[in-house]
């Protein structure tokens, strides 16, 4: 298992999508909807599953000296590092908003989503979207990358849809604040936290049975 | 008493719609070349897809080194080798990229017998898969898979589409890694290469195992009617009526 998830680092993954994590920047744009950042990531990581097969890498990995569904998991692990690297510098650039630059002007008349804690959640759903939608669908085949990748973009817009009009209803007006009261906020983040694990859990191991049971 | 068979297959099937493996029951003795012979699609790469589990059977078993292959994957895949003709695996990676990606896989790994096959075979680390021509390709798997010390060497159509002088050179690296004790299992339609190397022969036609015995054994119960493999393969799949 190590070994595949070296592979999937050194071997697979195509350097452009480490540098698609820098999206995570946009977080300090004003008047953008910040939450594509998350998107681009996924689109990252989408170019290293393209390069992946490709390479036909699903065969050459299951003639290595592994069990054929750790394929599965350690490329699951690879975008759930990715992603989890997105939410840690997405995390301190929320830190620096809240604090440093809470009173920015650019920042306090943002008429678009703000980088807080519900931008976090947020950005998990859109994660989960990507492990639920693209991941599960590519590895049903392991070889169909577009209509996946398709769907996860039109449940990616939905959420940002949602999440760029919700701040602006009078009674979740909190969603969008830099200080004050963050207790909705905490409830976007933590429902993000639920379903981007629970999400990810299913949708990995449903991955590796429908790879277990295709011919390749 | 151990047994000597590295490779043991019985009753395999696997269902298609337009195509049925029946039945598929065979074994390769240690240190021996067989030959997997068949005309195009009765079958050869679907069944060495299955003893390497890339295709499900639908019922039957594959032993290796006299394990189940599906409950000592990693344990078997250690010692087994697979090439074939027909498949690339990162075409733009260089030679280098793909064997320091697979040797941390392998525990019985030696980089000594790498750079040896590279040079015997010479093959540039640095250039990419697309750079080679296709024998060239079937001699990097077998780098790849003899540099982990495989025992165990399946090979899909291993000669196909090669020039003459190319199929010679690997029929005379077959015949020199049969005697270090490497066992082969080579599928192939290209009678003349059988001819030279393996000594056991076993035929497939239309999904079904027509013949599994010696070379000998089998040319010696056509010999009465055809001098050659290649005549008695027309025979059997053309019939009687034909001839």
């Amino acid at each position: 298992m190590k070994n595949l998830i070296k592979k999937e680092f050194t071997f697979t993954a195509l350097p452009i999508t480490y540098l698609f994590t820098a999206f995570s920047l946009m977080a300090f744009i004003p008047g953008y909807p910040i939450l594509m950042g998350s998107f681009f990531v996924c689109m990252g990581i989408f170019y290293s599953f393209q390069m992946a097969r490709e390479g036909n890498d699903v065969v050459f990995s299951s003639l290595l000296p592994v069990k054929k569904q750790d394929i599965v998991k350690a490329r699951y692990f690879f975008v759930f590092i990715l992603e989890m690297g997105f939410m840690l510098l997405s995390l301190i650039f929320v830190i620096l908003r809240l604090t440093v630059l809470k009173d920015v002007k650019a920042y306090t008349e943002n008429p678009l989503m703000n980088a807080n804690l519900a931008y976090l959640g947020y950005s998990l759903l859109v994660f989960a979207a990507f492990n639920g939608v693209f991941c599960l669908g590519f590895w049903k085949n392991a070889y169909k990358i577009g209509l996946p990748f398709l769907k996860f973009s039109v449940v990616t817009l939905i959420i940002v849809g949602i999440g760029e009009t919700l701040h602006h209803f009078p009674n979740l007006k909190s969603l969008n604040y830099l200080s004050g009261d963050f207790t909705l906020q905490f409830f976007v983040l933590a429902t993000g936290i639920i379903i981007f694990t629970a999400v990810t859990y299913f949708s990995c191991k449903s991955s590796m049975k429908s790879f277990n049971a295709l011919d390749l | 008493m151990e047994n000597a068979n590295v490779l043991e297959i019985k009753n395999l099937c696997k269902d298609y719609k337009t195509f049925s493996l029946k039945n598929v029951s065979f074994s390769v003795k240690k240190g021996s070349i067989m030959g997997f012979v068949g005309r195009n699609g009765a079958g050869k790469t679907t069944t060495l897809k299955a003893i390497l589990n890339l295709v499900h059977p639908t019922s039957g078993t594959v032993k290796l080194f006299n394990k189940e292959f599906l409950t000592n994957e990693e344990e078997i895949k250690q010692k087994i080798g697979y090439a074939s003709s027909g498949t690339n695996y990162y075409p733009r990676k260089t030679l280098k990229q793909i064997i320091n990606a697979a040797k941390p896989f392998y525990k019985n790994w030696d980089d000594n017998i790498c750079k040896e096959y590279m040079q015997k075979f010479e093959l540039s680390e640095n250039k990419k898969i697309t750079e080679l021509s296709e024998g060239m390709k079937v001699k990097f798997h077998l780098v790849l898979a003899l540099s982990h010390n495989a025992e165990f060497l399946i090979l899909d159509e291993p000669t196909s589409g090669l020039d003459p002088v190319s199929r010679e050179e690997l029929v005379i690296i077959f015949k020199n890694l049969a005697k270090q004790n490497v066992t082969i299992l080579f599928s192939t339609h290209i009678t003349g290469d059988l001819e030279k190397c393996a000594d056991h022969i076993t035929y497939i036609k239309k999904g079904e195992i027509i013949a599994s015995s010696a070379m000998e054994d089998f040319l010696k119960s056509y010999a009465h009617e055809f001098n050659t493999l290649e005549d008695i393969m027309v025979h059997l799949e053309l019939g009687e009526e034909n001839r």
